[in-house]
């Protein structure tokens, strides 16, 4: 090794740490490459998580602005010059297109005759479209029947009207007469919410509902119907912005919001801008947010876990530098030359780490993520970048500069602390802050259960999720906490329990189980740090493995309550399937059973809601339906009492808390008759609340025995059919468009398209690269962990094998301290891993409840992977085992000459 | 009782190889009775340890034949009719004293009590009872190896080999260690090679064997009764 005579300090300092890096590459191979691969592990994380927040972020953007019907709807207050503000707007950057909507008020609308009866509605909106409105904008209206232009009605004002196309109506203006328009057409309109928001109202009012009562007309024949000057009339020009954003969506949102006001400005507030492509990229920036917070600490768990396995590989060869250090000494160098040493070993592990790392990060980024990039922008490249170089050499500078500055100090190195004996309690364990960490976190966690997370929900408007960073903190408290906890037990085992130990070991141990776990209570320190290395790797594995698995399944729970089935096919209460469809559809390939439902209107009270009929006895077999789906948690108890009570009814629970309702209580509803399309009270039974049901709205909404719908209202029509396949949905589905026809005006959807559509802001984040990458290292870290720690462990303890093979051991006998000291750390290690992983899980799912829909009733648990992880583990260490037990077996001649 | 322990005929260890190749010990030709009480003495570095060590079974000859004709094989050595008493450090850490003078007999397979027993009796002859309870780190150096000593003789075995056993003794306690070694062999009818530097110890043995440069020579140089 190096001369360390201290006249090379100064400039020859970086000479001899490079003739230092050059004699450790060739002389410790071995060190220096199991330092660099731990080091590289923890980087390779660190780095894999920025390009999963590209890919994720890019995403998000992309999903929420798709989603947008209508960029920004600007409304002109009164008297405001719409052709000045028109040429403004569409002058304004990044302006891809502006068209000008009228909205007119009206008093209501009014169909039929005397002889066939008269229907009025009350207040309403008719809204005058450019003619390439419905092009420009697809998401606001959807055909259903009739004509694409011309008088529109909206679905839900014709039923309320029980009108059709051809229908005559007349519209209640202010200050004129009725006028009379025939309905060419029935449309539904998805955007009601955002299409008829309130522009400019304060922050924090309530969302207001969109009209039920809505006629849509060419912008000419509004003219002609709203002239000049009538009250009640505005103006909304609706904006198409260009699709040239920023990939992150925080810089999205800026990006839109700036030219939202510089465009007010412009327009000298003469205009209220309904900023709906910046209300989703705010909730998409937020979510970006918290789901960043949210695998960051599903990541940043890997990361210690990398940093403890880092700090166990520069343990083990601490002794040897301390040697190192001692010859260096004796050769008269200073302490600073021996620190500059270790800092030059350090910085060439770290930098080595790095490099390794990052490009190990590039390879996962591309096969999982689909991008070798670490950031969105170059920005935020640079930062992960830098990230990960930090994590890299300050990890490798903590395990090697750390030891040496305070060995570097020692009065005497061959006074190495024994990890044996009877050690002092550490610091935390006298201030119980295992106790203090599960308490503190415990009290965040109720805290968060008090305040509740949830999705705050304008009654059809604009979603706005709302997480706080505050109850994040919950899962970490416990883990540390758990953490030490498992160390205070495994000590506490190690050094009082040797009345449980000494039989446990006997089956491996026979006679020498005595001395075996004597010797295993003196070496308590060590083995409990192996224990919680343990515990902390296994628990970090089940959680994210429970949690990946609960968030996939739920997305799945949440894909089939909004399509219904493997495949769904809807109409309109107006219409209603061809009669005869459930039967023909029962015989499509790949079909292998078929549900038809009705889907109805309904008042409770004043307040219109959905109402499903349903053959209660048959549907199970169609569509699956979890017991969270209904108040008393038992989905088959549930359909079996509504099969038994002809006029029973499913409520919400919002419906029996406002009208206090009791099982049992007759429920009067009203449901058009087909005799004349009036509301009529039918009498229901009150038999149980449902909180969810398949492609249910999230509001209330009614279950109730269609044949019993059917006669009380004259006519059997459903609506929706729910398919179940064992063949490719997809394909299924177009076989049942087919069977439809393009006349029928039904909607068929499947489910795995619906998957990709339906979840929410934040759980729409694709898990599927992360889980991977996660469950790998996971997997990954517990077969280090296990193997490592182990084959570390005995190689400490040579010395004590060679004495006591020396001594006559056999082979057998030396294998019960090994085995007995495994069988200690990881059975131990694992299952309070497996407990603290599990109680993460469960925290975390708790947590987010908000952002699960339907919130998931229990955990999912991926038996298979933890199966795999356990077996791994074990494997790990009987191979670590066997060959450190091989090497020791027969004692070396270097150690005896040491004796 | 001229039971013959151990036979060696031109044994030879080298270390090594080419010219790197070191001669720990060369064609040394012996025999040990039981009884005998041998000293084995030399500089350092002439082979004694490495000589103790194939005597022991620890340590295979390159060249030369090595046999036990009255105590067996060399894999049913030890535990039982060989036992060691080395040099430097030999008490397993996290092992208590009284655990670590047990254990030869507890490898042997003979009961926990009995075991546990015969070693405080051990710890006695060489006036270590009160530390019975300690660890390694927590007892001197000379109380370590007279540790060792007591290890060696607890499982009455039929020779003792001790490298250097008072290395780390003032003079009166060497001498009463050595003095509790070679009872505890008498009473056994153990035979007792000692390398060792100190000649009060030399001069209590039945023969004085030198070894120089790996050559065993000395008052006779084939070893008999």
């Amino acid at each position: 090794m190096a001369d360390g005579r201290g006249g090379a300090e100064g400039h020859g300092v970086p000479l001899l740490g490079l003739s230092w890096i050059v004699a450790l590459a060739r002389r410790r191979p071995g060190r220096l490459a199991g330092l660099t691969l731990a080091v590289a592990m923890a980087v390779l994380l660190t780095a894999s998580l920025g390009a999963f927040f590209t890919a994720s972020r890019a995403r998000m953007t992309n999903d929420a602005i798709a989603s947008v019907p209508v960029d920004w709807q600007i409304q002109l207050r009164p008297g405001t010059d719409v052709a000045h503000a028109t040429r403004v707007v569409a002058s304004a950057d990044g302006v891809a297109r502006t068209m000008a909507v009228l909205y007119g008020d009206t008093t209501g609308f009014r169909a039929g005759a005397a002889s066939t009866g008269v229907r009025t509605t009350g207040p309403g909106v008719v809204l005058g479209l450019p003619s390439n409105y419905a092009s420009a904008f697809p998401g606001e209206i959807r055909p259903l029947i009739g004509a694409r232009d011309g008088v529109l009605l909206a679905q839900q004002t014709a039923a309320n009207l029980g009108a059709t196309v051809g229908s005559e109506i007349s519209i209640g203006r202010r200050g004129l007469p009725r006028a009379s328009v025939t309905v060419d057409g029935i449309v539904d309109l998805p955007a009601a919410d955002s299409l008829f928001q309130s522009i400019g109202a304060p922050p924090g009012s309530a969302p207001t509902a969109p009209p039920d009562n809505v006629v849509l007309v060419a912008a000419a024949r509004f003219a002609e119907l709203f002239p000049e000057g009538t009250p009640g009339v505005t103006t909304q020009l609706h904006v198409e912005l260009a699709r040239d954003l920023p990939a992150d969506p925080g810089a999205a949102f800026v990006d839109v919001t700036g030219r939202a006001r510089n465009l007010e400005a412009a327009l000298s507030g003469t205009v209220l801008i309904g900023d709906n492509i910046g209300a989703r990229l705010s909730a998409a920036r937020s979510d970006a947010v918290y789901a960043q917070l949210l695998f960051l600490f599903l990541g940043i768990p890997g990361v210690i876990v990398a940093a403890l396995l880092a700090s166990v590989v520069a343990a083990a060869g601490r002794d040897r530098r301390r040697r190192e250090q001692a010859l260096l000494r004796l050769r008269g160098a200073a302490p600073r030359l021996i620190v500059a040493l270790a800092a030059a070993e350090a910085l060439a592990v770290g930098v080595a780490g790095v490099l390794l790392g990052l490009a190990g990060a590039a390879v996962v980024g591309r096969i999982a993520f689909g991008t070798a990039r670490f950031g969105v922008t170059n920005a935020q490249a640079l930062v992960w970048l830098a990230v990960s170089v930090v994590v890299g050499v300050g990890l490798a500078a903590l395990t090697i500069v750390g030891p040496a500055i305070s060995d570097a100090h020692a009065l005497t190195v061959g006074a190495a602390r024994a990890d044996i004996g009877r050690p002092r309690r550490p610091l935390w364990s006298r201030l119980y802050l295992d106790v203090v960490l599960l308490g503190a976190g415990a009290l965040v966690y109720a805290q968060a259960a008090r305040s509740g997370y949830q999705v705050v929900l304008a009654p059809e408007g604009v979603p706005t999720i709302s997480v706080s960073t505050f109850t994040l903190l919950a899962p970490a408290l416990l883990w540390g906490g758990a953490a030490l906890l498992a160390w205070r037990l495994g000590s506490l085992v190690l050094e009082r329990g040797r009345l449980i130990l000494e039989p446990l070991a006997r089956p491996v141990a026979g006679r020498l189980a005595g001395v075996v776990s004597a010797s295993m209570s003196r070496q308590r320190r060590s083995l409990s740090r192996a224990t919680v290395l343990m515990a902390v790797t296994a628990s970090f594995a089940v959680a994210i493995a429970v949690f990946n698995t609960t968030y996939a399944a739920q997305a799945e729970v949440d894909a089939q309550l909004t399509n219904g089935a493997d495949v769904s096919a809807t109409t309109t209460t107006l219409t209603g399937l061809p009669e005869g469809t459930a039967r023909r559809a029962t015989a499509l390939p790949g079909v292998t059973s078929v549900a038809a439902m009705q889907h109805r209107f309904a008042y409770v009270g004043n307040d219109l809601q959905d109402l499903y009929g349903i053959d209660p006895s048959t549907i199970g077999a169609t569509t699956p339906m979890s017991d969270a789906f209904f108040g008393n948690g038992d989905v088959a108890g549930t359909l079996a009492t509504l099969a038994t009570h002809p006029d029973g009814v499913l409520v919400s629970e919002e419906t029996v808390h406002d009208f206090q309702l009791h099982e049992g209580d007759t429920v009067r509803l009203r449901l058009e008759f087909a005799s004349d399309g009036r509301y009529h009270v039918v009498p229901f039974l009150f038999v149980g609340v449902a909180r969810e049901f398949p492609t249910a709205p999230r509001d209330s909404f009614i279950v109730a025995n269609a044949a019993y719908v059917a006669r009380q209202t004259g006519t059997g029509s459903v609506q929706t059919l729910l398919v179940r396949t064992d063949a490719p949905p997809p394909v299924v589905a177009e076989r049942i468009r087919r069977l439809l026809g393009p006349a029928s005006g039904a909607t068929v959807q499947d489910i795995e398209t619906q998957r990709r559509v339906t979840l929410s802001s934040l759980t729409a984040i694709d898990l599927h690269g992360l889980t991977r990458l996660e469950l790998a290292f996971a997997l990954a870290t517990a077969v280090a962990c296990s193997g490592l720690v182990l084959a570390i462990g005995i190689g400490e303890r040579r010395r004590s094998y060679a004495i006591a093979s020396a001594l006559g051991a056999r082979t057998r006998q030396l294998s019960s301290f090994v085995w007995t000291e495994a069988a200690f750390v990881i059975v131990v290690g694992v299952a309070l891993g497996a407990l603290t992983g599990w109680g993460i899980a469960q925290v975390l799912v708790k947590i987010l409840t908000g952002v699960f829909d339907p919130p998931p009733g229990s955990l999912s648990v991926p038996w298979g992977y933890l199966a795999a992880v356990l077996g791994a583990i074990a494997a790990a260490a009987a191979i670590a085992g066997s060959a450190a037990i091989r090497s020791v077996r027969r004692p070396q001649p270097e150690v005896l000459r040491d004796l | 009782m001229d039971d013959v322990l151990v036979r060696a005929e031109d044994l030879t260890r080298v270390y090594g190889t080419r010219t790197a190749a070191v001669r720990a010990v060369f064609r040394a030709t012996f025999t040990i009775e039981a009884g005998r009480r041998i000293a084995l003495i030399g500089p350092s570095g002439s082979g004694k340890s490495t000589l103790l060590l194939m005597i022991a079974g620890l340590e295979r000859p390159t060249a030369g034949t090595l046999s036990w004709p009255a105590l067996g094989e060399a894999d049913s050595l030890r535990p039982g009719p060989v036992t060691v008493a080395f040099q430097g450090p030999s008490l397993l850490p996290p092992l208590s004293v009284v655990e670590n003078v047990a254990l030869p007999l507890l490898l042997e397979g003979r009961e926990q009590g009995v075991a546990f027993d015969a070693a405080r009796a051990a710890l006695d002859l060489f006036e270590l009872a009160d530390v019975a309870g300690k660890l390694p780190e927590e007892i001197s150096g000379g109380q370590a190896q007279r540790a060792g000593l007591a290890r060696a003789i607890v499982g009455e075995p039929r020779l003792v080999l001790a490298d250097e056993p008072t290395g780390q003794l003032d003079h009166e306690t060497a001498g009463r260690a050595v003095v509790a070694l070679l009872d505890a062999a008498d009473a056994s009818g153990a035979a007792v090679v000692v390398a060792t530097h100190d000649a009060e110890i030399a001069v209590r043995m039945d023969a004085r064997w030198r070894m120089d440069a790996g050559e065993l020579r000395g008052t006779v140089s084939r070893c008999s009764a």
